[in-house]
């Protein structure tokens, strides 16, 4: 048995909330199709130059069946609307406007099912003058106030970082919403409309900042690794190049720890970092002394020889060293699956255990329109001759009648 | 504050064992309607000590990450390492849907409180533990804090400026992380015990959760820049300013999402199609990537010209993601803010009243709201003890006098 067994999911939307949220409901068990047009494609799609070979997307829309169609035709529209009849779940994470525009918006969905849970999550969330904004995962942590803290205190001003963070912590409560509401309706028969505002979503991230200006006045400032209670804490250079290990010192007998992996050097014995009142105010100095410590030796053995003596430390690892990870090969937390165009290739699992689950299953993602013929057979019960019809009209798409070279960012 | 409507999750009871790391998970759960309960050791959890403090007080009832994430739960103490405080804890299961707990791996296990044995005292209860780096593996005993495993997650090499420290994304993202995903599996074991009966138990740690939940893409990237006979694939590094660049501009700082020629020239005419950005070179994402720092040069000059929230509009009218860099001020303040009601008005009975961040969504039938305040240490004992267990008031002194409460 799966969580999600028998739950039927659409999923309209583009980039990482969005699909990222289906793509764990799908490994979760529920039957997710993904709504996709050729003419308008999931823009993650277009970041290379095959439309169906981009690990991105391919990551982010394992687990779903695409269902290609042309959503601007009457016979698009009309077919989309028997899938929303079957469906117990929408998700969208288009920018505002787009759905309405389309004739699917909330009100216009609940007319075909009015059971039917339907989860918007956009950069800004309806109703107010930023609904319609585009918002692009980087947009949600510079719009949220979190960009505005995301920085050493001595940088120029924040860069944020080649990730989209947090995009990906607002697509997991777009999960929350989903299930929490099929709870309620499982029990109750009743669905809703949930709409969500990804920056409101970055600012709960952050919430104990937006309470000291509610409470106290206060702007708050970059603070990067430092904390307030605790030093060290922070990343520091290694032996190699951009090579760190992160180390956190909170108490004073792990301080005593620390003293005794590095070797008692005499500067450890000066009063000044005794206590932690004094390892703060000395904590450039501090830090200083740690990082003449770490940068003779391998990340990996500072990591060891501090956590076999019982003080917190951590390499800050690339992809290469989370797959060599033993915690995470224990867990088995990557799995490889084995896609039409890109071949077999490495996906983050889902990372918890549930005792009375079966193994969850992953499928690879599908090329653009992989599953419309089959879609309309086994679901909207329609002849060969219509199917063939509508795709020759290009009103459905399949990967025989698409191009799959994109209008991509390079070209 | 709202006034108590039925949440999507009300008929649910919730026994909160985690300290502060753990508390957004049952936050998220509190928000929705469910009945949380915050078990907490006589001493109170060692979150009500972090700061900040309203008032820069340090005070078990003002820190401000303690108020943000326990907002909508109630409080009672006991002591676990006690043989009447695991006689009423073993009642409270009784009475509990989910228990979520967060301590180290054995803990429980030592109090004879693993899940086997709960479940033999109610087979329906979902028990979600959430660990450092889980209950088994080579890393089973090491310890975690919110840096290093934001540093293990694979995230953090990209985060900062090139060539400086990585940086640390503000709040707690690795327990976060960790929070989130432990409340998708309670509700999955919610949905599944609606077809069974039965409760069951989930795994989750913050080492595994941080890996996967803030940024997926890391490992199928490398593994795609991976082929046979190919280039090995570039070591990662810090490339934010490059890839979404930051610049100045009249009030403030804008960020800039201009990845593809299209939204490349609808940037260009965003800033009056100056000369010196129409050279076709610039049309090319790796192009500009690789001159950065000559493009910065060039590009302040234009939007210097302009405000942020002029830009922001631009940027929507030609078809270029430009977003503003709002502190901490200016989102609490934003009309769009202000038009969704995020904020909402909480009255804390000893840190007093103040807006606070509501939930991220608005939910048509069932609505999330923050129904109470973070609850004072104990502030429900004799709510829950004498109304619910049928102790005493009499009982309560004795048992706070033992220690066990």
């Amino acid at each position: 048995m799966l969580p999600l067994d028998n739950v039927k999911v659409l999923s309209f939307g583009t980039g990482g909330v969005g699909p990222d949220a289906c793509k764990i409901i799908g490994e979760l068990g529920a039957d997710v199709i993904k709504i996709e047009s050729k003419d308008n494609l999931d823009f993650m799609r277009t970041i290379g130059p095959d439309i169906n070979n981009i690990g991105q997307f391919n990551e982010a829309n394992r687990n779903k069946q695409s269902f290609g169609v042309n959503l601007k035709s009457d016979k698009g529209k009309e077919l989309v609307s028997q899938l929303i009849k079957m469906a117990d779940i929408l998700v969208e994470n288009f920018r505002g406007g787009v759905m309405k525009s389309l004739g699917f918006d909330y009100e216009n969905v609940r007319r075909l099912n009015p059971e039917i849970i339907y989860v918007s999550s956009q950069g800004f969330g309806g109703g107010g003058p930023f609904s319609d904004h585009q918002a692009y995962g980087p947009m949600l942590s510079s719009a949220s106030g979190m960009l505005s803290i995301w920085a050493q205190p001595d940088d120029p001003y924040p860069v944020g970082s080649n990730s989209p963070l947090p995009d990906h912590m607002a697509s997991k409560h777009v999960v929350i919403a989903a299930l929490a509401a099929l709870d309620y309706k499982r029990r109750t028969g009743k669905g809703q409309f949930i709409d969500m505002a990804q920056t409101e979503v970055a600012a709960s991230l952050i919430g104990e900042h937006y309470l000291d200006y509610t409470f106290n006045k206060r702007t708050a400032k970059p603070m990067g690794n430092r904390s307030p209670y605790a030093a060290p804490h922070g990343c520091y250079a290694c032996k190699g190049t951009d090579e760190w290990c992160a180390i956190t010192v909170f108490t004073d007998e792990e301080w005593d720890s620390f003293c005794d992996v590095i070797g008692n050097p005499s500067w450890t014995e000066d009063p000044k970092f005794a206590g932690l009142l004094g390892r703060l105010k000395n904590v450039d100095e501090l830090d200083e002394k740690v990082r003449e410590w770490t940068a003779t030796l391998d990340a990996h053995v500072v990591m060891e020889t501090l956590q076999a003596a019982g003080v917190t430390a951590g390499v800050v690892q690339r992809a290469p060293d989370t797959l060599a990870d033993p915690q995470l090969k224990w867990d088995n937390a990557f799995i490889e699956l084995d896609h039409p165009v890109s071949g077999k290739r490495l996906y983050p699992g889902i990372p918890f255990h549930l005792s009375g689950a079966s193994p969850l299953q992953s499928t690879p993602a599908p090329m653009l329109g992989q599953h419309t013929e089959e879609i309309c057979r086994e679901l909207l019960g329609m002849s060969e001759d219509e199917i063939q019809r509508l795709l020759d009209e290009d009103i459905l798409h399949s990967p025989a009648n698409t191009e799959s070279s994109g209008k991509g960012m390079f070209g | 504050m709202t006034k108590e409507q039925e949440g999507a999750l009300s008929v649910y009871r919730i026994l909160d064992l985690t300290d502060s790391w753990g508390a957004y998970c049952a936050k998220l759960l509190a928000d929705l309607g469910a009945d949380v309960i915050k078990i907490e050791m006589p001493e109170g959890d060692p979150g009500r000590a972090m700061p900040p403090f309203v008032d820069d007080i340090p005070h078990p009832e003002k820190s401000l990450y303690f108020l943000h994430r326990n907002a909508g739960k109630r409080s009672i103490t006991l002591n676990l390492e006690t043989v009447e405080g695991i006689d009423i804890f073993e009642k409270l299961v009784k009475t509990a849907d989910v228990l979520i707990d967060n301590s180290p791996p054995d803990y429980m296990d030592c109090l004879g409180l693993d899940y086997p044995a709960l479940q033999e005292i109610n087979p329906s209860l979902i028990m979600a533990s959430i660990t450092e780096f889980g209950h088994s593996g080579p890393y089973k005993y090491r310890k975690g804090s919110n840096l290093v495993d934001f540093a293990m997650s694979g995230v953090m090499i990209t985060s900062g400026y090139p060539g400086k420290e990585p940086c640390l994304l503000p709040g707690s993202p690795a327990y976060d992380a960790a929070s989130v995903h432990a409340n998708i599996s309670i509700l999955c074991a919610l949905l599944m015990r609606s077809a069974t009966g039965q409760g069951q138990y989930i795994d989750t740690s913050v080492h595994e959760t941080s890996r996967m939940g803030l940024y997926p893409w890391i490992v199928p990237n490398y593994s795609y820049a991976l082929n046979p006979g190919g280039p090995p694939p570039t070591h990662e590094t810090r490339m934010g300013a490059a890839i979404y660049p930051v610049y100045p501009c009249k009030d403030g700082l804008i960020r800039v999402v201009a990845l593809t020629p299209r939204q490349w020239d609808a940037l260009v005419r965003v800033l009056g199609s100056p000369e010196v950005l129409l050279m076709e070179e610039w049309r090319n994402f790796m192009y500009r990537i690789g001159n950065t720092d000559d493009l910065y040069a060039i590009m302040i000059e234009f939007t210097e010209k302009y405000t942020m929230l002029e830009l922001f509009e631009a940027g929507k009218q030609e078809g270029v993601p430009i977003a503003p860099i709002l502190n901490i001020e200016d989102f609490y303040n934003s009309p769009h803010t202000k038009a969704r009601g995020y904020f909402v008005e909480v009255d804390h009975p000893v840190a007093g009243k103040a807006d606070y961040p509501g939930p991220p969504y608005k939910w048509t039938e069932t609505p999330a709201s923050i129904v109470r305040p973070a609850p004072c240490l104990g502030e429900h004992n004799e709510e829950i003890y004498c109304k619910e267990l049928g102790l005493s008031k009499s009982d309560l002194v004795a048992l706070r006098g033992a220690g066990v409460l």
